[in-house]
This record gives structure tokens, C-alpha cells and sequence, in this order.
């Protein structure tokens, strides 16, 4: 026997069981990542002082402690290297196939990523992905007693057709 | 001679459902652990409790578990690193009794899974990924291993007919232990016609989620050998971390942290691999156990199958490695797991398995993981 859950007591939200990040500004300083990736656009930081390109993007450079950093697009589309469709035991929130895949960027980037729009036994070691950006449960925040949804994407990779 | 020991070691029955609140199931383990030792709980100076959060309802378990043992009002703490929390936790208890600040100290690990369906363990397991960038993908355990698997197979020609006799191995010795969640004898053919969960691993391939405890008693030597006749020294301690991140890694053949935290171990204990009798090693998914072969020496890297194919890792081989039937047959009840090697080890040094007894084992050997290839602990026991 488990435990499937009760139901949500009225004006509770469960922030803390929310898989998502909070994207808002009020919540990270890597928001302009989100902002891109509204316009399709895969990006990260690179140091104006030493040329450092970290993922993720970060607010000091890890390398020279700068803060001078700004921001620059990654590639869009990649080639898998591995991948594993997980057909039993998937997390809650998602569904069968649920696919991972070892995505090279180039430049030496690689990038462990979910695959989407894409059917069991359909994807292949070597084939083309690109970026896909989709919408994920807007955020439900409380400002001076005003309830607001914040809307919210997040990403994967899907194959090229 | 080291001068911190272990002088005794307990678990409860580990179970896909014990009917117990957790407090009620850490009592458990420590109800075996003070079983003929002459002691009472006010001899314990503190307690150390190791479990990965989420999985029940209660925060900050430390303070609940020692009121309920009646430890209060000796200290309590809270210690984790998933999978492999009780073994940062005898870490730290070392530490405490080493530094003259406590001459006896419980490590308690615990984990409840069953309130959870295995889906909902796996979002909260998830949740051990980087929260931001790789957990809403819904990466998983099971995926994570399947990757190295793969890229093991990839380099050095291992099949998925030698994952499935690791687990051939784990069950016959699982079939013994009366600890264990399956006790049941698998063949090759159950494993590998098992269904398929994240390719290349199938069911068989895959340790199950489980309720448990576990708890180890160190003391100071001189205090230790008052206790026991049979203490067992904790010689080597090693223990390392690899980005949390996947994407951070350099290498999918093997797990640095534990190829970093066995080096550390070795050269603690001043032992080479060779030297090992007996091992527990953090057998999460058959592969697993085959990248533990390689990263803690026993095989060099891309030979561990040849340990399997010729079964030197069974109770009779050159290098027995988890002869109480490994995660994959006890479960794995995630802080509980850690401290169920040591006491795997600590039965074999005294020469009082009930499972498979490895004949005139001096020196053994904890390899306790968490997360996928996060975090790496070794820890070396000597009789
Ligand atoms: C392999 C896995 C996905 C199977 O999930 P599932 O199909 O949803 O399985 P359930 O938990 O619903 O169990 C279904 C049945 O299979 C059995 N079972 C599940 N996993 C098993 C395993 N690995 N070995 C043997 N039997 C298993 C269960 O006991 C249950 O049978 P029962 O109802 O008679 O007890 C799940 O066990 C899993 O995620 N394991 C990995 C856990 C993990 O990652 N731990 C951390 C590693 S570091
Ligand atoms: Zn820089």
C-alpha cells in the first residue's frame, strides 16, 4: 500500500514538491537564460575578461572570479551519442518513453539532455536534435495579497526531422 | 594500531514495506546493535542520523530518533549524502572519537520508502540531480546507470549477459540472508528475460526501493576493547565527490569519486587492493558492481567482467565481493544501506556470518556510493 496523495487544501500551494525552477528575476540571477529561451535561443555567459564559456551560466566567472560577464548563444542543434529509453518506473510529472540522451553540442560540449516529440525506438545513435522549447506550469506567486501566475519554459531536445 | 573501532553493528529486516514509523523502524536496528553489549544508551555520547530527506513526512529526524531511543540529551544530528549517508556517517564519527570529544558514538541510518509509490521515489530521487538544470528532465537512477552501462559495453565489450551474473551471484547469496527483501535464487534467463526498464538495464539489473535500518557502534579503543573481545578497527576512510551534474563528467567507464576515495582509503590503511578478504560494494544496478570491481583495484579498468565470468568474486574466489546478496537482493533503503555493508563486514571479520562465511577474512572493504557516481565513500575494517 501507498500513499497516493490527499487533496491540496484550498490556498496551499506546494511550492517546495514544484519541479521547476523559480525563473523569475526575483528568484535567480540567471534569468535572462529563461528570457532567451522564450526566443528560442540556448545560451550562457562568457567572461569578457578571460573568454571562459561555462554551462551552466553563472554571475562570477569560475575561473577568474570576474563578474563581468555577458551573455552568448550555445548551438541549437547536436548529434546523440547515448541515449536510454526508460520505459518502466519514470518519475511522477512524466511519461513513457521517457527518453535521456548524451547530446554533443560540439566545441567539446557535451550535454546530458531529455529527447521529446520522439517514439520508442524511434531515435539513433548519431542522429540530429535540436532544441525544443515548450511551456511548463506558470508559477503561482503572492505579491502585497494580490494572487499572479508567472509563466514559465523550460527545454529538451527533440530529433530533426 | 588505529584506535577508533567499531564494536558492534546491527539491522532490521529490510522489507518493500514494514508497517513501522520510522522511529519505531530505527529502533530496530538499534535494538541489534546493543544486544549483548554491556552497555546502556547513556554510554552513547551521541548519535549520528544518516537518511536521504523527503521520503516521509518528518524534518530534522535526529531530534525524533533520539528521543524515541532515549538518547536525549546527548547530542544529535543530522548527516546526508543519499545513498551513501551512513558511511559519511561512521566518517564522522570517527572524526568525533578521534578528536578526544566523544568516547562512543551511534551512527543510525534509516529510510521508510514504502509510504511512496516507486514512481513518486523516483521524482524525489530526481530531486538528488542539479534542481535547476538536470532534475526537470526527469533523469532518474535507473538512466543515469544505464549510460554508464553503455558506455562501458561501448569501450571494453561488456554484455548484458555479464551484468545479469552479478546479480545470478547477489541472489544465490541473497537466498541466505534473512535480512534481505528477495531471497529468492534467479538465473541467467529470469534476469535477462526480466523486463526492460531503461536500456540496456532490465528489472533484475536494478536494485528495488525498501524500508530499513542500520546502526554501527564506534568507540574509542581502549573503550572499545572494555566491550568487545572482537573490535574491529576502522583502518582506512576515504571519501570524494564528482560534479552533480552529468553533464560535468568526464567519464561514464567509471565512478572518480569512488576511483578517488578507495586511493585515499588504501593509503590510510597502507593496503593495497590484493590485501582485501572480503567486500560490500555498492551494487545499485549489476553494473555498478562491475565498475566497483574496476575503480576499487580488484581488476584494471575494462576487466572487471573477467571476476564475474570466473566467478572470483563468489565467497570461494580471490576477491569475495557482497556475499549477503549485495543492494540488489537486501534492497535499498537509502540511509539504511551504508551501515548494512559495514555490519555485512563487520560479521565476516568476527568469523560470524550466517550468510556466506569467507574463511579466515582479516581485512574487508565498504564501498558505499551516492547518487550517480555524487558521492564516494571506502572505507577499510581490519579485525
Ligand atoms: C526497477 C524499478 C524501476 C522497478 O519499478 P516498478 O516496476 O515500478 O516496481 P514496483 O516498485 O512497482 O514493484 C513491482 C514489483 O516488482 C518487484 N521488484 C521491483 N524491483 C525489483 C527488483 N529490482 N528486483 C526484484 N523485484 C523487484 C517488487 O517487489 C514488486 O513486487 P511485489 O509487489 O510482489 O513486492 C524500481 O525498482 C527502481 O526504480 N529501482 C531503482 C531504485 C534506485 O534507483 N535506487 C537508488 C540507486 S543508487
Ligand atoms: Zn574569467
Amino acid at each position: 500500500m501507498t500513499v497516493l496523495g490527499v487533496p491540496i487544501l484550498e490556498g496551499l500551494y506546494p511550492s517546495t514538491m514544484d519541479l521547476y525552477p523559480l525563473q523569475a528575476k526575483e528568484f535567480n540571477r540567471i534569468h535572462p537564460f529563461y528570457e532567451n529561451l522564450r526566443q528560442n535561443r540556448f545560451t550562457t555567459t562568457k567572461c569578457k575578461k578571460c573568454g571562459n564559456v561555462p554551462f551552466p551560466p553563472r554571475v562570477v566567472c569560475p575561473q577568474c572570479n570576474s563578474d563581468d560577464l555577458e551573455w552568448v548563444d550555445l548551438p541549437t542543434q547536436g548529434k546523440v551519442l547515448r541515449f536510454t529509453e526508460e520505459v518502466a518506473g519514470v518519475p511522477l510529472g512524466f511519461e513513457t518513453p521517457l527518453i535521456h540522451a548524451l547530446v554533443d553540442l560540439g566545441e567539446g560540449r557535451k550535454f546530458i539532455s531529455r529527447v521529446v516529440n520522439c517514439k520508442e525506438g524511434q531515435l539513433k545513435e548519431g542522429a540530429t536534435v535540436k532544441l525544443a522549447v515548450f511551456d511548463i506550469p506558470a508559477m503561482i506567486v503572492e505579491k502585497k495579497g494580490v494572487m499572479d501566475e508567472v509563466p514559465r519554459v523550460f527545454f529538451a531536445f527533440e530529433p530533426v526531422k | 594500531m588505529a584506535d577508533v573501532a567499531i564494536v558492534s553493528a546491527g539491522q532490521s529486516v529490510f522489507t518493500r514495506s514494514c508497517g513501522e514509523s520510522i522511529r519505531e523502524l530505527a529502533f530496530e536496528a538499534f535494538k541489534e546493535a546493543l544486544e549483548g553489549l554491556d552497555i546502556t544508551t547513556g554510554d552513547i555520547d551521541a548519535s549520528i542520523i544518516c537518511s536521504a530527506p523527503e521520503y516521509d513526512k518528518q524534518r530534522s529526524p535526529a531530534g525524533l530518533i533520539s528521543e524515541y531511543l532515549e538518547l536525549t540529551p546527548k547530542p544529535s544530528f543530522y548527516v546526508e549524502t543519499v545513498c551513501s549517508s551512513s558511511s559519511t556517517g561512521l566518517r564522522v564519527a570517527w572524526s568525533l572519537v578521534k578528536s578526544g570529544l566523544h568516547k562512543m558514538v551511534a551512527v543510525i541510518g534509516f529510510q521508510k520508502m514504502s509510504e511512496l509509490s516507486s514512481r513518486d521515489a523516483a521524482e524525489r530521487m530526481g530531486r538528488g540531480a542539479d534542481i535547476i538544470w538536470e532534475s526537470p528532465f526527469g533523469l532518474t537512477m535507473p538512466a543515469g546507470y544505464a549510460m554508464y552501462a553503455q558506455a562501458h559495453m561501448d569501450k571494453y565489450g561488456t554484455t548484458e549477459e555479464h551484468l545479469a551474473k552479478v546479480r545470478v551471484k547477489n541472489s544465490h547469496y541473497g537466498a541466505t540472508n534473512p535480512k534481505a527483501t528477495y531471497r529468492k535464487e534467479l538465473s541467467l534467463e529470469d534476469i535477462l528475460n526480466s523486463e526492460v526498464i531503461t536500456s540496456p538495464l532490465k528489472k533484475f539489473d536494478c536494485c528495488a526501493n525498501a524500508d530499513g535500518s542500520s546502526c554501527i557502534i564506534v568507540a574509542r579503543g581502549d573503550v572499545a576493547k572494555g566491550i568487545t573481545d572482537k573490535p574491529i578497527w576502522i583502518v582506512g576512510l576515504g571519501a570524494a565527490t564528482d560534479t552533480m551534474t552529468m553533464a560535468g563528467r568526464e567519464l561514464l567507464t567509471g565512478l572518480k569519486c569512488a576511483q578517488e576515495a578507495a586511493r585515499q582509503a588504501y593509503k590510510m590503511a597502507r593496503l593495497k587492493p590484493q590485501d582485501i578478504d572480503v567486500a560490500e560494494v555498492h551494487d545499485c544496478f549489476t553494473v555498478s558492481e562491475i565498475l566497483a570491481y574496476e575503480d576499487l583495484g580488484f581488476a584494471k579498468p575494462g576487466e572487471g567482467v573477467g571476476l564475474i565470468e570466473d566467478k572470483e568474486t563468489y565467497a570461494d574466489g580471490t576477491i569475495p565481493v557482497n556475499v549477503d546478496g549485495g543492494l540488489l537482493s537486501k534492497g535499498h533503503p537509502i540511509g539504511a544501506t551504508g551501515g548494512s555493508q559495514i555490519r555485512t563486514i563487520v560479521r565476516q571479520l568476527r568469523g560470524e556470518a550466517t550468510e556466506a562465511q569467507v574463511k579466515g577474512a582479516e581485512i574487508g572493504l565498504v564501498h558505499n556510493i551516492g547518487g550517480i557516481g555524487q558521492y564516494g565513500n571506502v572505507t577499510i575494517l581490519r579485525r
